[in-house]
């Protein structure tokens, strides 16, 4: 390694990279949503479009939290069964009468605790990212299974379950809490210190120790963020589909791994963005929707989802090759 | 001309094509003709004609950046050349690919090594090119190989151990015993001592040797021109892309290759000024912890205190412990005659310590992240406004550690990774530089730096004395911490042996004390 490896590629700022990246990838869902305008008839109806955008809200709110995880070059498998457990924790406080409010806000509070968990598991217990969230994405399952009986609990709150099909300025209210959420992940993300504490311990976190950066804190601050945000989707689900019940949300984990690494972000950590997941979601999203309308059988779906991905990651890979 | 060990089964087909007839000693083995490797617009070796005969050993010394990765990388076939033409034993070779210059002969020793670690010493040697009976491995064919070359190097390792049970310099040895043992007519050692302590290298010197009287040529590169006197025939000097000169060595001395190399005389290179010693920084009395025992020692303002000794003597170790990232077990810490108890980092840096830590690559950057987020990592606290971080401060910050440091850089955006050893090091000391501190550790700072960045290093020192700092220096490299330190500690085993004030000892003696005999 010497100077002119440095001359010789022309280093490319990370920034304008990025912004490029977005692009293309806000140009492949456009394509996709063109493409889908002239091969369906019922793509572009409004019905059909806030369909997608609540289709795609609650996988975009968990893949923004799974990001701020993978950065720090972890995992967090756990997202799915938070969701679930989360449906449950509201509707059992609201059966037992407790207020509308105190439940929501109960139920994010453990989800913070879910994340805190995790991060004592990581930093204290030295337990592999991947089998602390593994476990307790089991576990969580089995206690939402175990309150519940195995079946659900119905929610009779029309205020909350109301709020799901609401609609604010033609947009639907779904959508809405993916811009909730955005706007601060990015200000955190981009703009301020622990955002950048973020990326320096998912690169290298000896050398963020030995600079200063409170390692344990960012993790524990990764980790709580990821399952808050899976707390969140769990109520939008509850109030969606007006019931709690503990085997919801099934696999929603790798969607969100999925947008996320469609939207850029390297599994090794320290590479990731807001913008680049909330697009990764909505492509998802746009593809699963575009494949009902075109009438293709739901198990080729999957198929096609999978091949999707590898294709995506596959041209980000040779794309970051290729800057090298 | 075979290589020294025909172990292997393959061996009758990679002499094939090495060449029909043995090149005498003294002839051309290997013949650079206007060579050259731009990318893009940009010569990073400008066209260059070096002769290399057979059974010598060429040193090629220049600074980072000269071109000597580059110049490696074409012979090894890891890169191809833009133009001019390369003669093997006389015919006109491509060089196109690594197995091509393996088939012919031509190998290289890295500084790091790139073994497989969690293998043993014996599959690493026979990588790639195992025994096999029928489809199987024969293990204990290859071990009992393995341990027959090892032995007859005169190396005490078990070829059975796994690599990574062994140190970094044992590991080279490793190296160099696999290259020799597959057929190797030219064997390119690339800064093999960076990470050896003393007793390592005379034993890789002395296979050096003896891997020349059979007949080998040998390309050392190295930034210690000591060890290219005491090794080299001949030595070619390489700077800012283009072929300055080729030397032998008994006509030349090392104020001739350094002003070749840099364009500057040798008494420039360690600069120390005599500066008033002022009041005590830090005093440690009887700190003990892992991997160092009841270490009393101080640093006073304005003066360099030196730490010498082997790797793995407790130096680092005792820095570690001192900056509050491993735990210590016993003695006390005076910050300004004031006892304190460091419990971790951000006490150290709080007090005003500040730690270029020993290895760049594992502790002092984060490679994949740009040079502007490396310099600013301590200090995103004070480039904060509330809630965001203010942009055009972080921006300022970065750009002014970058020229005042002469980072060779375009830009703040660039990886880290992107960068040489000497720049690198740049980033990690812009990093405390941006933070400030009273306190320097700098724990080999001029490991894999070249002469220009060492001096301008040594400048900065004494930049930081005159604004009242102190200075502890911990070096492997006996002539550094020599001519800079005020004071001089020596670590042997956890402990420290001895303590010399400025050039009262002998190079000898200090040496001695270090190794203990």
């Amino acid at each position: 390694m010497s100077v002119e490896t440095t001359t010789e590629t022309a280093p490319v700022p990370k920034k304008g990279m990025n912004i490029l990246f977005g692009l293309t990838l806000l140009g492949l869902l456009l394509f996709l949503w063109l493409l889908l305008g002239v091969s369906t008839a019922s793509f572009w109806t409004p019905n059909n479009i806030s369909n997608l955008l609540r289709q795609g809200a609650m996988t975009a709110i968990l893949a923004v939290g799974q990001t701020f995880v993978i950065i720090t070059a972890g995992i967090d498998l756990s997202v799915g069964a938070v969701v679930g457990f989360s449906s449950v924790t509201v509707a059992w406080l609201l059966q037992h009468g407790v207020p509308l409010w105190p439940a929501m806000g109960i139920t994010l509070l453990i989800g913070v605790l879910i994340g805190a968990f995790h991060a004592f598991g990581i930093v204290r217990m030295g337990l592999p990212a991947f089998i602390i969230t593994l476990a307790t994405l089991t576990s969580l399952r089995g206690i939402g299974l175990l309150v519940t009986n195995g079946s659900t609990i119905s929610i009779s709150d029309e205020s909350f379950t109301n709020f799901s099909r609401a609609e604010f300025l033609g947009i639907p209210s779904l959508f809405w809490m993916v811009i909730v959420v955005a706007i601060p992940a990015y200000i955190f993300l981009h703009l301020s210190r622990w955002g950048r504490y973020l990326f320096a311990v998912g690169s290298n976190s000896e050398a963020a120790r030995l600079s200063g950066v409170n390692v344990n804190r960012t993790i524990y601050l990764a980790y709580i963020l990821s399952s808050t945000c899976a707390a969140f989707v769990g109520l939008l689900l509850a109030s969606r589909i007006g019931i709690g019940n503990a085997t919801q949300a099934e696999g929603w984990e790798l969607q969100a791994i999925a947008s996320s690494v469609i939207g850029g972000t390297s599994l090794f950590g320290a590479v990731g963005s807001v913008h680049g997941p909330l697009l990764g979601a909505f492509i998802l999203a746009t593809i699963n929707n575009g494949a009902n309308l075109l009438n293709i059988n739901a198990f080729v779906q999957r198929i096609i989802t999978g091949v999707l991905i590898i294709v995506i990651v596959y041209f980000d890979q040779l794309r970051r090759r290729g800057s090298r | 001309m075979t290589g020294l060990y025909d172990v292997s089964h393959r061996h009758d087909d990679s002499t094939a094509t090495t060449g029909k007839h043995p090149v005498p000693k003294g002839q051309p083995i290997l013949e650079l003709r206007g060579l050259q490797k731009k990318y893009g617009a940009v010569e990073a070796l400008k066209p260059a004609n070096i002769t290399f005969l057979s059974g010598e050993i060429h040193a090629i010394v220049g600074e980072n950046g000269a071109g000597k990765s580059t110049l490696i990388k074409l012979l090894t076939g890891v890169i191809r050349r833009t133009s001019g033409e390369v003669f093997w034993c006389g015919d006109a070779v491509q060089l196109a690919n690594p197995n091509e210059a393996i088939s012919r002969g031509i190998n290289a020793v890295h500084q790091e090594v790139v073994l497989c670690r969690h293998l043993t010493v014996a599959a690493n040697m026979f990588l790639g090119d195992e025994i096999n009976r029928n489809g199987l491995m024969r293990k204990r064919a290859m071990t009992d190989a393995a341990q027959a070359v090892l032995n007859d190097l005169g190396f005490n390792l078990p070829a059975a151990a796994l690599l990574s049970s062994l140190t970094i310099g044992q590991q080279q040895l490793v190296a160099t015993a696999r290259a020799a043992m597959r057929g190797t007519q030219f064997l390119i050692f690339d800064e093999p001592t960076a990470y050896l302590t003393r007793q390592e290298s005379a034993q890789l010197f002395r296979l050096i040797r003896r891997l020349q009287g059979e007949g080998v040529t040998i390309v050392y590169i190295s930034h210690r021109m000591e060890e290219v006197f005491e090794l080299a025939d001949r030595v070619s000097v390489l700077r800012d892309g283009t072929h300055v000169g080729t030397r032998k060595i008994a006509e030349t001395n090392d104020a001739e290759l350094i002003s070749m190399m840099i364009n500057r005389t040798i008494e420039q290179i360690y600069h120390k000024e005599t500066l008033p010693i002022g009041a005590t920084i830090v005093e440690t009395r009887g700190l003990s912890g892992p991997g160092f025992e009841d270490i009393s020692l101080s640093v006073r303002a304005g003066e360099i205190v030196g730490l010498y000794g082997l790797i793995g003597a407790g130096r680092s170790e005792f820095a570690l412990g001192l900056y509050g990232r491993q735990p210590v077990s016993s003695g006390e810490v005076f910050w300004q005659g004031n006892k304190v108890h460091i419990r971790n980092e951000r006490v150290a840096m709080d007090l005003g310590i500040a730690l270029a830590p020993e290895s760049r690559r594992d502790q002092g950057l984060c490679l994949n992240l740009p040079i502007g987020m490396n310099i600013n990592l301590p200090v995103f606290d004070r480039l904060s406004s509330g809630l965001t971080i203010n942009r055009r401060r972080e921006i300022e910050n970065a750009d002014r550690q970058i020229n005042d440091l002469k980072i060779k850089t375009p830009t703040r955006r660039v990886l880290a990774s992107a960068m040489s050893g000497g720049n690198q090091q740049k980033i990690v000391i812009g990093k405390w530089l941006s933070h400030g501190a009273k306190l320097f550790i700098f724990d080999e700072p001029t490991v894999g730096v070249d002469v220009g960045t060492k001096a301008e290093i040594y400048r900065l020192f004494a930049r930081l004395l005159e604004q009242g700092a102190g200075i502890i220096l911990i070096s492997s490299y006996l002539p550094e911490v020599y001519e800079l330190s005020d004071r001089l500690h020596v670590f042997r085993q956890g402990k420290l042996v001895a303590s010399h004030t400025y050039r009262s000892a002998s190079h000898e003696e200090v040496l001695t004390q270090a190794i203990g005999v």
